[in-house]
């Protein structure tokens, strides 16, 4: 069964006259990891949101379709039940600290307090979100006092503690340092070897490329395409939605270097893979 | 207590952020030397966003976190300020905060009604006074014009407040006409979700 | 960060104290005094209040609040002192300026009033993490999320501050006046605040989607990760208090029935 069921969903914020959500339907399975991809206001952080119920919950406006998580309708739910199975990650660290608890430990302890989760548990459950993500080392710190990066992780361990089972990440790094960015990804890496289910939102094509089973590609409130990271980029109009290929997608591209599926590769592990085999060829 | 009903997330967000509003606006006063307190920007915002109990709430609540941390004097005026968020609330839901003119009404209104509740407070605490130099210069000269205690101590609080108040309200005025209209929906509770399904 | 609270760790016998049994202190000095309608209990309870805050070894950082409160007496002094409207007897002449007994004791009214709130506060502030405070309170089922409201501010504050002192560097190397006539200042007030309130505004939606997606709605019963337990101690300091409180209260009514 899909993790993930999108039907027909619609959605405007309030005081809008244009669908944010234009008729999207996809299904998405459990354990996949899904990267999106589109310009800016092309509907991408509204899709996520709607995952977790934010759309329509928290935001109001005007809603069309449905979305269901397993079996639930995140319509005729509510945002407390969706996020003990959904997280959301979003782009600046400094807002997703709650601001109300002085240590790291704390700050991870907030989530569990609100959904109840017995204080043995609970201290158990930060200690292995603590080392997942590797921050044991600033408990005691003041959230606050912490570098982008490290904020990043304390966002994504607080996530974690409370164990859902998709995890949504709204351009986790585009606030973050080269270093910081490199913290997050390694630590998304980690959630999607553990079997999570994980929706990421990022610029850094590349990355997309290298970590991605299936990319969606978003424009003015449409899916344009869900498929193969290399199926997506090798579409011939890529540009009219705004985005640039990865590097080496461009190259193969300018060369005429395809796979078998007559679609370019997409990070350079598949292209020294393909120019090996050509190689391979004209030895023979 | 079940505040959900009628306080969404985003309102309780807010009422925090204006507090914080509050001591910069006062901690920017003190350093640019100001005769003025401009110390309830945040109330006044948190009130034109999201209605006259927020206000209150937020006014109350500012007095409250002051009075338990840096000065206990500022609880005694926990009263004044809630009064003040409500006012400002109840002139904003009317639209008054739209046009300039609304806005100096609005404040003139804020600044009598927390005259009217500070006064008999500064009676009760400290003898009708107010510990802003201007305000008890007035006060000294009023009592020794031997006009009863209660009439000097008005005059010592309308002349801190009317003018704070004056101030306070045109400068919330110029950044609550600057905000997008997607964030000042987020505060306003009684929206509905519209279908749009066929 | 910079913290903006009072509270200091001293691992003295008023930090390990129930925050209720200081809350309930401080009911006791206010009311007391007034229940009985006796000034003196105001001194007395004045009197136990300097010595908690100096045997919990905070007296140095009370030292401005005393600072503060002498204005305010000196103040009320001089001006009940000259002007006072029931002022009859001259006790004290200096040149021109003629000092009234009855001013004097109106004075010595209001400074016994300034004193006993400011210290019996003191007593609570100085010694209790206000995190604590706001727990003890949800416990007792005061709403979790009006306890975030409060415990953020405690946040947001030193933030603020941080971002103010950022601000006015900026602008200062920039050459904005900060100095200057009155109206100079008053000028340069809006451009320094106004964007750090827009954004501060914008930022509380993110914020309180961050709250939202961590359950901050969630109908459960909360659990505390922080263990709080009342001890024996505590509950003997509470059950003297408010037997002090009912007791001035009895006395009260005997003497006024007689």
């Amino acid at each position: 069964m899909s993790k993930i069921t999108v039907t027909n969903l619609k959605y405007k914020y309030p005081h809008r006259d244009n669908l944010a959500l234009n008729n999207i339907s996809f299904e998405i399975q459990p354990g996949e990891f899904i990267g999106i991809v589109g310009e800016n206001n092309s509907g991408k952080s509204t899709l996520c949101q709607s995952i977790i119920g934010l759309v329509p919950h928290f935001y109001k406006g005007g809603y069309g379709g449905s979305v269901i998580i397993d079996d639930i309708e995140v319509y005729k739910s509510d945002i407390s039940t969706l996020c003990k199975k959904v997280g959301l990650i979003f782009q600046n660290p400094f807002n997703q600290v709650t601001g109300s608890k002085e240590t790291v430990f704390e700050e991870i302890a907030f989530g569990l307090e609100n959904i109840g989760i017995p204080r043995d548990e609970m201290i158990e459950r930060i200690n292995f979100s603590m080392k997942l993500l590797d921050i044991e080392q600033y408990k005691d710190r003041n959230p606050f006092d912490l570098s982008g990066g490290q904020m990043q992780r304390v966002a994504i361990a607080s996530i974690i503690a409370m164990k859902p089972e998709i995890i949504i990440l709204d351009e986790p790094t585009s606030q973050l340092d080269p270093a910081g960015s490199e913290e997050v990804f390694q630590a998304v890496t980690k959630l999607s070897n553990e079997g999570i289910t994980i929706i990421m939102v990022e610029h850094k094509i590349e990355k997309i490329a290298a970590y991605c089973d299936k990319v969606m590609l978003m424009h003015k409130g449409e899916l344009i395409k869900f498929d193969t990271p290399s199926e997506v980029f090798s579409l011939d109009n890529l540009s009219d939605y705004g985005i640039n290929p990865p590097i080496f997608t461009s190259i193969c591209k300018k060369l005429n270097l395809r796979k078998d599926d007559n679609n370019y590769p997409v990070t350079i592990e598949e292209t020294l893979q393909l120019l090996k085999k050509e190689r391979s060829y004209e030895q023979n | 207590m079940n505040t959900k009903k009628w306080l969404s997330t985003a309102v309780l967000v807010l009422i925090p952020a204006c507090i914080g509003i509050n001591f910069l606006g006062k901690s920017f006063a003190e350093a640019l030397h100001l005769p003025l307190w401009l110390d309830s920007i945040g109330t006044c915002l948190a009130a034109c966003l999201a209605g006259p109990i927020v206000g209150a709430i937020c006014g109350a609540a500012n007095n409250l976190i002051y009075g338990l941390t840096l000065s206990p004097i500022s609880l005694v005026y926990a009263l004044t300020s809630a009064a003040i968020g409500i006012v400002v609330g109840i002139l904003a839901n009317k639209g008054q905060m739209r046009h300039i003119k609304g806005a100096i009404l609005t404040s003139i209104l804020a600044g009598l009604v927390a005259v009217i509740i500070s006064t008999p407070l500064n009676v009760i605490f400290w003898g009708g006074m107010t510990g802003n130099t201007w305000g008890d210069a007035v006060y000294a000269w009023a009592v020794a014009q031997k006009l009863p205690m209660f009439i000097a101590s008005f005059f010592d609080e309308m002349v801190v407040d009317i003018p704070d108040k004056i101030a306070t309200i045109l400068i919330v005025f110029g950044i609550y006409k600057g905000l997008p209209k997607t964030l000042t929906s987020l505060y306003q509770s009684n929206d509905k979700i519209e279908n749009l399904n066929d | 960060m910079k913290s903006i609270t009072l509270y200091e760790y001293k691992n003295s016998f008023l930090n390990h104290i129930d925050p209720f049994c200081k809350l309930l202190y401080i009911l006791a000095a206010l009311s007391i005094p007034l229940i009985l309608g006796v000034s003196v209990t105001k001194l007395i309870f004045i009197a136990i209040s300097i010595f908690l805050i100096i045997s919990n070894k905070v007296f140095k950082k009370v030292i401005p609040l005393f600072t503060f409160s002498a204005i305010i007496i000196l103040t009320a002094i001089i001006i009940q002192g000259l002007f006072y409207s029931n002022n009859k007897h001259i006790i004290l002449q200096l040149g021109p300026l003629k000092f009234y007994k009855e001013g004097l004791l109106f004075a010595y009214h209001i400074a016994l009033n300034v004193l006993n709130i400011l210290l019996s506060f003191a007593v609570l502030i100085f010694t209790t993490k206000p995190t604590d405070l706001i727990d003890s309170f949800v416990r007792v089922g005061f709403s979790p999320r009006f306890g975030y409201v409060l415990s953020s501010v405690f946040q947001i504050i030193p933030q603020m501050s941080e971002t103010m002192s950022t601000i006015s560097d900026a602008q200062k190397s920039r050459g904005m006046e900060s100095e200057g006539n009155l109206f100079t200042r008053i000028k340069a007030f809006f451009p320094l605040i106004s964007p750090v309130i827009t954004s501060s505004l914008i930022n509380t939606r993110e914020r309180a989607i961050a709250l939202e997606v961590r359950g901050f709605n969630s109908t459960t019963k909360k659990t505390f990760l922080n263990q709080q337990t009342r001890t024996r101690k505590d509950k003997i300091i509470n059950i003297i208090l408010l037997l002090l409180i009912i007791l001035s209260s009895i006395w009260r009514i005997i003497t006024c029935l007689k």
